[in-house]
């Protein structure tokens, strides 16, 4: 028993050491990032003002669609990132994921709105058809397929090493 | 030149503790007098040299010195030299050198203070010049805030984060680290009893003022943050369970155990085991907190660096520390075991109960950290652990231990007691929490158990406290004042959170210029919006008259900034406070039509949860000041 506790003791804090070594050194530095290329799944919801209905023809054209929600920490730290792109030009829409209406608005009318369209998804149906787990998490939307999908922060480094390839091997927008 | 001489004494400052704690722990003839004088002069004369540096460093700041890249990159010229001095622990490089000047102070202070134990105080001070030494290589290694940028060096600096222009912002980071690393302390004392292996010597006697009021500065710092995030943030929160909070709320927990856990050694000699394990789990506990916050490896609000060298450095040098210490400590164990078994009851029995709660409250803090991480790492999948997860864990565990804390105020010191429901005070507060529990059901017409127990549990504790009071005054009943004041705290910050998570709103309105809109029982008047520039901002300035239910009318100008520096957009809240509550309101956007939006937060009692966690400190405050501890 005693031997036992002397382990433990030992072994609790330097598993934590080993566990924040290796992933400092975890050199594969992309791990949310996938290429599968597969259809928009089919689906009708109503936009976050709960006035227009959307489905899926919306997604014609290249879009970034980005998971969001305003109980979400990372997605505060991603926003600016958003804000930027919105005002490149590229169009971003929103899909806000379980998340109540009221909250949603406010968090936009206190850090800004970035989205061109918002689909808010209460239950996460539409979020679970595409392989959603968590916000904030983006696809890039090419003629109704998906071509690329990050989970976590987009930032300028994901951008240039994740999506801006897939951009310009297609040309998009 | 000034820039190099300042570098230059700080790595002179590394060179004189690295001889301290040669000369501390690896002569053999420590016994004599000479040695421990001549380790006590070279440390004193070490902590010159940094204190002379950092002063340096600090004119640097205040008179623009902008060939400094650090100083460059932080502060500009149109500051106040309030800001320029505060400037310097606004990013890494100057905080990790205020963290060293910190740690150092605490030994410069324990040096000169300590006159009793001498083998004990060297042996502690080479230990703590070593992690000086460690902490010092790592600035000057991977983090050096004297880098220069030459030879032109530009006209004038970067701005700081608006976010961070602030007073309490400015005090908050320094107040923390002056508890993080005061830490290093009973730490210190802790190894050096441990390497001693003598079970006589009472390192836990020479630890306890340090130990208590590193904690005090802990716990008012953690308050401070949670005050700024509250009303400069714009999220009208107190506790958002960010990573950062919660590597700073896990040293506080280990902390406040190790209190505990170390009056139980001094009076009994029990508990020995557990106290040195806490004053290893406290300070490596803080140094994680370095570390996590440093490296960057966790997304947060405070976001700071992001750089896998440094964090390797900080992550080796906590791992050869607790590797040592934890030896040491599996080494000595069997020997400082205490041979005296605890009684059923007693004080001594709750305090080492104490110990095991709060070190299920660490670990699954622990957990809520590393999860997210390790989930990364194996499926490749962020995910978001928040305050469901807390709330689960933690509203259940602090309700548990408010009751063991309820019938520990009737137990004795190494003594039995016996419990029976039926003696006065317990019988009495337990009547009266009940009661007022219920009224508070019925008042407020809820039915939410968690908050219920939680008020109920809040409750007891105060009105058990308020019995011992009564009969001191009434029949000199002896009574502890510190513990009185700091765990009748406890009971308000439980029932201060549990009303403010019970009754507390908040509404986003729409609303045009001159019109009146209703939310509870308030009326606001949208009375006017101006547009002002200043000299580093472009600002909308709302002005709302509110009028409350009694007709009391007050007025809430909340604004909305835009800095030139750095095109950030800050939200300057606006905030009427009364000892109840508070009316906090944001503004938002324009909307096409022409009303704006606006949000309004009611928050209940939020005040009373920074004055109770304040209370709390202040106990300790008096604690180390009284006559018991000055012995």
């Amino acid at each position: 028993m005693k031997f036992l506790l002397k382990i433990s003791v030992f072994i609790i804090p330097m598993s934590f050491i080993f566990l924040f070594f290796i992933l400092l050194t975890n050199e594969d530095s992309y791990p949310g990032a996938d290429y599968d290329i597969y259809e928009i799944p089919q689906f009708e919801l109503k936009d976050l003002d709960n006035i227009k209905t959307i489905n899926t023809d919306l997604f014609s054209g290249d879009f970034v669609l980005n998971v969001w929600a305003s109980w979400c920490i990372t997605c505060v730290i991603e926003h600016p990132y958003l804000m930027r792109l919105n005002s490149k030009g590229i169009p971003v829409i929103g899909l806000n994921y379980k998340d109540e209406r009221e909250d949603a608005v406010i968090w936009l009318n206190k850090y800004g709105n970035p989205y061109k369209t918002i689909i808010h998804d209460f239950k996460g149906t539409l979020a679970l058809d595409l392989g959603v787990t968590g916000a904030p998490e983006t696809f890039l939307i090419s003629n109704g397929q998906i071509v690329a999908h990050f989970q976590g922060e987009v930032n300028d480094l994901i951008w240039k090493d994740v999506f801006l390839p897939i951009i310009e091997e297609r040309k998009m927008f | 030149m000034i820039i190099e001489i300042s570098h230059f004494l700080s790595v002179l400052a590394a060179g004189l503790f690295f001889l301290v704690g040669y000369f501390a722990l690896f002569t053999s003839s420590l016994n004599t007098a000479y040695l421990s004088n001549l380790i006590s002069r070279t440390y004193s004369h070490g902590f010159l040299f940094l204190i002379c540096s950092f002063i340096i460093y600090v004119w640097l700041a205040i008179t623009d010195n902008f060939s400094v890249q650090y100083i460059a990159n932080h502060s500009n010229t149109a500051l106040p030299t309030f800001y320029k001095i505060s400037s310097i622990w606004s990013a890494h490089e100057g905080s990790m050198f205020l963290w060293i000047v910190f740690l150092s102070l605490w030994g410069f202070i324990f040096n000169v203070t300590v006159k009793n134990e001498e083998i004990l105080k060297a042996k502690s001070i080479g230990i703590i010049s070593f992690v000086i030494v460690g902490f010092l290589l790592f600035l000057l290694a991977t983090s050096n805030p004297f880098a220069t940028i030459l030879p032109i060096a530009p006209l004038n600096g970067a701005d700081i984060n608006p976010v961070l222009q602030d007073p309490a912002l400015a005090i908050h980071p320094p107040t923390l680290y002056l508890g993080y690393v005061g830490f290093v302390i009973p730490f210190a004392c802790a190894i050096s009893f441990l390497l001693e292996g003598k079970t006589s010597i009472k390192w836990e006697v020479l630890a306890r003022k340090w130990s208590i009021a590193a904690w005090v500065f802990l716990t008012v710092g953690i308050t401070l943050g949670s005050w700024w995030a509250y009303y400069e943030l714009g999220w009208g929160g107190y506790w958002f369970w960010d990573p950062v909070e919660n590597v700073a709320l896990m040293p506080w927990l280990a902390a406040t155990a190790f209190v505990h856990s170390l009056s139980v050694s001094i009076k009994s000699s029990q508990l020995r085991v557990w106290t040195i394990l806490l004053s290893i789990l406290v300070f490596s506990l803080s140094l994680f907190g370095a570390f996590i916050v440093r490296s960057g490896i966790i997304d947060s609000v405070h976001s700071f660096a992001n750089d896998p060298e440094r964090g390797l450095y900080l992550l080796a040098f906590i791992g050869i520390i607790i590797f040592i210490s934890i030896s040491l400590f599996v080494l000595r164990i069997s020997s400082i075991q205490s041979k005296l078994t605890i009684k059923k009851f007693s004080k001594q029995s709750f305090i080492s109960l104490n110990n095991i709660i709060f070190g299920a409250l660490i670990f699954s803090v622990m957990l809520g950290v590393t999860y997210p991480l390790i989930y990364e790492y194996l499926f490749d999948q962020k995910i978001s652990i928040g305050a469901p997860f807390y709330n689960a864990i933690f509203i259940p565990i602090v309700i548990l231990a408010s009751f063991f804390l309820f019938f520990s105020v009737d137990s004795k010191w190494s003594r039995n007691s016996s419990f029976s429901f039926l003696k006065k005070p317990i019988f009495l507060s337990l009547i009266l929490s009940i009661t007022s529990t219920l009224f508070v059901m019925i008042f407020f017409s809820t039915k939410n158990i968690p908050i219920l127990l939680s008020v109920f549990a809040g409750l007891l504790i105060i009105y058990r406290y308020i019995y011992e009071i009564i009969n001191y005054f009434l029949y000199k009943k002896f009574i502890n004042p510190f513990s009185v004041i700091a765990h009748m705290s406890l009971g308000l910050l439980i029932v201060s959170i549990s009303f403010n998570s019970l009754l507390s709103s908040e509404r986003a309105i729409n609303i045009y210029i001159n019109e009146y809109e209703e939310y509870k029982d308030l009326k606001i008047l949208f009375q006017d919006l101006g547009v002002e520039e200043k000299s580093n901002y472009d600002s909308i300035k709302a002005k709302f008259l509110v009028e409350d239910i009694k007709g009391n009318k007050f007025n809430l100008n909340p604004e909305k900034r835009k800095y030139f520096t750095r095109g950030q957009i800050t939200t300057e809240t606006a905030i009427h406070v009364t000892p109840l509550r508070d009316i906090y309101m944001t503004i938002g956007d324009q909307l096409d039509d022409g009303s704006w939006i606006v949000n309004i937060q009611i928050n209940y009692l939020i005040r009373w949860i920074w004055i109770s966690a304040l209370l709390m400190g202040l106990a300790g405050i008096m604690l180390i000041f009284s006559k018991k501890l000055r012995a």
